[in-house]
């Protein structure tokens, strides 16, 4: 532990810090352009130059490049420092164009700040600018290259952090140029990560462009909702819109970057077709009347058909404390139906994690620390993108990545990889756990025997599933395999990704209860008469979608509580409108039981863009603000329940009432989030399934999620709908040789769905024998509901 | 002595406001007759174009930043030449102050005072302005500034092709 002096403060700081991480310590900022804590020191900008004035170096050197050391007295303003810094910024500005009143990046801008700072005020080198041609990078990402200050931020982003290949540095001299060999969008799902990190304009927000001024935005500590990761994220809106989001911190769970997915999937909370206000019976009503009728309706049921009449469905992306007061609702009416998710096999996966995860959970963190990864049934880049990128900061680090599974799994990182039909996945598992490998084929073998030395000697290895692809079976042998191999010394974690960023809190909050076809069951035998839905679409997520539509037609009763246009929404008896994460307070618990807590950001209301059809705000003038009727969800359920109303009171009860949550009361936004204790409970026993038989001539078709357009919010936003991909299948070549499909040939693909026009991809890393089909909401494939495994017909289409 | 002081404060006023009587009066009758403020007077607001005639707005929002009462709002877009400018512009006369600091935040000399101080309205809504209420044909003050000739993106002139700037580098040149 190094002791040294900088600014004469003394301060302490771990082995191998440098010296400008220590000067933060003391609240000591050191301008810099280069340096980045995940990205690590270069020394390239030299604008962090110090002082060295004791110790083991000594005159003006890089603070970043240089690790503390004992007995080092350091002074950032000595004047010969200071004079270089400021010879630094008037290069850095020398061919810098004089454009900030059009560029984005104004009023967040390190170079900015660093000029103000540094005191470069008047221009002393007289010659021409050096200009450069922009490149189209996509519809995420703006360039300007004219403003580039060559720190190599992004290239060391987007190429060593993210593993994006087509995106690089040419040029020597002053004609350095970041971009492309060739125009085009950029390929990896991080590209938007090298928004926030370029210090100056040369890469910008798209969707963002010219919308706001950083400083007139709202913004606020916030966690991501698109998938199970929890990511820490921060909103940013303006006019009643939500118009950008930017990668917040949390070292534990994603660090310093987030996905594509959740940096441009903000639209959701402005959807022009969003509910909101409260309906009774499909006429709007006052929220008052509405709460009111919701609970004359619900007791009237109650009392005709007894407790069990009315069933509840929570849902994975409302809020932790929304459910809990959904259980405390179905607990005070006597109800035994509480699901929290529509989609079976999610929610029975979520429910095994949570009652056998225990010890194992990792972190992310754990994950980028981890040296070995076993994938096993999970897409990362689909079902949560930041652990693709967590590992490969574990595979840099000389992790071994083995993927076992029937899709080709894209990664940022090289892999073992092992095609193994979805149905083994349960299997592999077992055998790997009791070394066992006899009923695998000699190639087979030859991956799982290395791998099963490996697990053997890893120092932390990981264990990664997805509910989707492992189900109940899958997740409940990854569980018992990790619990096998640990031993006290070296314990086996971990990892199971889940459909939403509150399944995790859902499924601790679910009892032995049975699970939501059970009760389609119920009401399509007229047993349960109202259904109570919050933040979910049992239309669109129940397991068979037909069946559910069918049965919900059943209902006397349904009432909705949601912030996006579902089908719930519009066919609600009794329709409450609920706010989005980043318009309210609450709590999410991510895939490893982190309870995280988010803020507001913006209150609900029509933004100014719809209102104003694109023109100025119109000359009307209301006591309320127009579409600002939405409520916390919690808030909702707490005037349901006629209970406290303010979330830390039900964050306390909720703490006092359950062993649990008793950490829930202390979580704080901003900081790592605390992991719950305790463990869930196991659902029923599944029904026994009928042996399936194939009929002849079929393949097996592996509905899975796509990294776009299988998500709901994501679908939501304007600006990743328009990437969505055209309905396709991926299948195995020789599979493609038999049907005689050739890449890129229209197909026509038939299920017990119906059948649908699709684009055959073929790709060797699939399993030979399935095919796989994306869910693509809105699309042909919008009922592939991943997870789900349908026997298929592929038929070659002829081009007229 | 007290007294003395007291009788020349009493007829003192008196006798200046008899001198005043023989004096040709400062007062104009206003409406009827109207006083032309200098140039450089602060009173109502303009939006000015560039010598081209094109809008000098860029919707930078220096101009809301700075002004102390919150008066200005906008919403920046983009034309399809790369233009930035405001969709929408609104000045709020009845909370302005003119206190001129948006003439001086602005970069582009797009928003400037001039001697108009003719803008009161009995209806307050009249006095909330627009784009179009505030844009004017011409220069203002400055006649020959276009911000995009000097700003370094090409939008107006090609890439590269303003005065102070030299055209497109190749990277890919591997001349030393």
């Amino acid at each position: 532990m190094p002791k040294l002096i900088i600014d004469n403060l003394e301060v302490t700081v771990p082995e191998g810090t440098n010296v400008l991480e220590a000067a933060r310590k003391l609240d000591i900022v050191i301008p810099h352009f280069c340096y980045h804590k995940a990205l690590g020191a270069v020394g390239s900008c030299r604008l962090c130059a110090m002082m060295f004035l004791e110790g083991p170096v000594s005159g003006v050197q890089m603070a970043c490049m240089i690790p503390a050391q004992d007995g080092m007295v350091i002074a950032t303003n000595d004047p010969e420092a200071v004079e270089l810094r400021e010879h630094v910024i008037e290069w850095a500005m020398t061919n810098h164009p004089h454009d900030c009143p059009v560029c984005d990046e104004g009023g967040e801008c390190q170079l900015q700040e660093m000029t103000v700072a540094g005191g470069h005020a008047v221009r002393r080198y007289t010659g021409p600018k050096c200009t450069f041609t922009n490149q189209d990078l996509g519809p995420f990402v703006q360039q300007e290259m004219n403003r580039c200050i060559t720190c190599y931020r992004c290239v060391r982003t987007y190429r060593d952090y993210c593993g994006g290949e087509d995106y690089g540095v040419f040029g020597s001299r002053n004609r350095v140029f970041f971009g492309r060999v060739e125009e085009g969008p950029l390929e990896s799902f991080f590209a938007g990560n090298i928004i926030d990190a370029c210090p100056t304009g040369v890469l910008t927000n798209k969707p963002f462009r010219f919308k706001s001024r950083s400083w007139d935005l709202q913004e606020a500590p916030s966690i991501c909702p698109h998938c199970s990761l929890g990511c820490a994220v921060i909103p940013g809106g303006r006019y009643r819109e939500l118009q950008r989001i930017r990668a917040g911190v949390n070292e534990t769970t994603n660090g310093f970057f987030i996905c594509d997915r959740g940096r441009f999937g903000y639209d959701h909370v402005n959807h022009p077709e969003r509910p909101r206000e409260p309906r009774i019976d499909g006429q709007p009503a006052s929220m008052a009347e509405t709460l009111a009728a919701v609970r004359t309706r619900v007791q009237d049921l109650v009392q005709k058909h007894g407790p069990a009449a009315v069933a509840f469905l929570g849902s994975s992306r409302a809020s932790f404390e929304a459910n809990a007061l959904l259980r405390e609702w179905a607990t005070q009416v006597g109800s035994p139906h509480l699901v929290f998710e529509a989609h079976q096999g999610r929610d029975r996966a979520a429910r095994v994690l949570a009652a056998r995860l225990g010890e194992h959970a990792r972190s992310l963190e754990d994950v980028r620390q981890s040296d070995l990864i076993v994938l096993c049934g999970a897409d990362p880049l689909a079902e949560g993108p930041m652990l693709a990128l967590a590992i490969r900061q574990a595979a840099r680090n000389g992790a071994q990545v083995v993927v076992i599974d029937p899709r080709s799994v894209k990664l940022p990182c090289s892999a073992t990889r092992l095609p193994l039909a979805s149905g083994r996945l349960p299997e592999v598992l077992k055998a790997l756990s009791q070394k066992d490998l006899s009923a695998f084929s000699r190639q087979e073998r030859s991956v799982l025997d290395g791998l099963a030395a490996q697990l053997e000697s890893a120092r932390q290895p990981i264990l990664i599933g997805a509910a989707d692809l492992l189900a109940e079976a899958g997740v409940t042998a990854l569980c018992a395999a990790a619990t096998k191999l640990s031993t006290p010394e070296r314990p086996v974690g971990a990892m199971v990704l889940l459909s939403g960023p509150n399944s995790y809190g859902g499924a601790m909050l679910t009892g032995a209860a049975d699970d939501f076809d059970t009760v389609l069951d119920a009401i399509q035998e007229g047993r349960i008469h109202a259904l109570v839905c919050l933040s979910s679409d049992p239309f669109r997520e129940a397991m068979a979608p037909a069946r559910a539509q069918a049965a919900l037609g059943h209902l006397e009763l349904l009432v909705t509580i949601d912030s996006t246009p579902t089908l719930a929404a519009q066919r609600a008896d009794i329709f409450l409108p609920a706010r989005a994460s980043a318009e309210m307070a609450g709590s999410y618990v991510n895939n490893e039981g982190r309870m995280q807590a988010f803020l507001p950001v913006l209150n609900p209301g029509l933004p100014i863009s719809q209102t104003g059809a694109g023109n100025h705000p119109p000359r009307e003038f209301f006591l309320q603000t127009p579409g600002s009727e939405p409520e916390e969800d919690w808030l909702i359920l707490a005037q349901l329940l006629e209970s406290a109303s303010d979330l830390a009171t039900i964050r306390q009860r909720l703490a006092s009432s359950d062993q649990r949550f008793t950490e829930l009361p202390a979580i704080a936004p901003e900081t790592p989030g605390i992991r719950m204790s305790g463990s869930g409970q196991l659902p029923p026993a599944p029904p026994s399934e009928l042996p399936h038989c194939t009929p002849s001539d079929t393949l097996t078709l592996l509905a899975v999620s796509a990294p776009l357009g299988s998500h709901w919010l994501a679908h939501l936003s304007a600006p990743l709908a328009a990437q969505e991909p055209q309905p396709y299948v991926c299948l195995h070549p020789e599979q493609a040789k038999e049907l005689g499909l050739n890449a890129g040939d229209r197909a026509r693909l038939i299920t017990h769905l119906g059948h649908c026009h699709v684009v055959v991809k073929i790709d060797e890393m699939m399993v030979s024998g399935q095919v796989m089909a994306p869910q693509l909401m809105n699309t042909a494939l919008e009922g592939m509901l991943p997870g789900s495994v349908l026997d298929c017909r592929l038929e070659r289409e002829v081009q007229v | 002595m007290n007294l003395w002081r007291d009788i020349k404060g009493t007829f003192q006023p008196f006798w200046i406001t008899l001198g005043y009587l023989f004096k040709k009066p400062v007062t104009i009758q206003y409406p009827e007759e109207k006083r032309i403020p200098p140039p450089r007077y602060r009173a109502r607001i303009v939006l000015t174009r560039d010598p081209d005639g094109n809008e000098r707005c860029v919707a930078c929002h220096l101009c809301s930043a700075a002004c102390p009462v919150d008066c200005i709002s906008m919403q920046a877009a983009e034309d399809e030449h790369g233009r930035r400018y405001a969709a929408w512009f609104r000045l709020n006369f009845s909370r302005c102050i003119f206190c001129g600091l948006c003439t001086e935040a602005c970069p582009t000399m797009a928003i400037q005072t001039t001697p108009d101080y003719e803008i009161c309205n009995r209806n307050i809504l009249k006095l909330v302005h627009e784009k179009e209420d505030l844009l004017v044909d011409g220069c203002g003050k400055d006649e020959t500034y276009n911000f995009y000739e000097h700003s370094g993106i090409g939008v107006v002139n090609e890439r590269g092709g303003n005065e102070d700037e030299y055209g497109p580098v190749d990277p890919k040149s591997l001349m030393p």
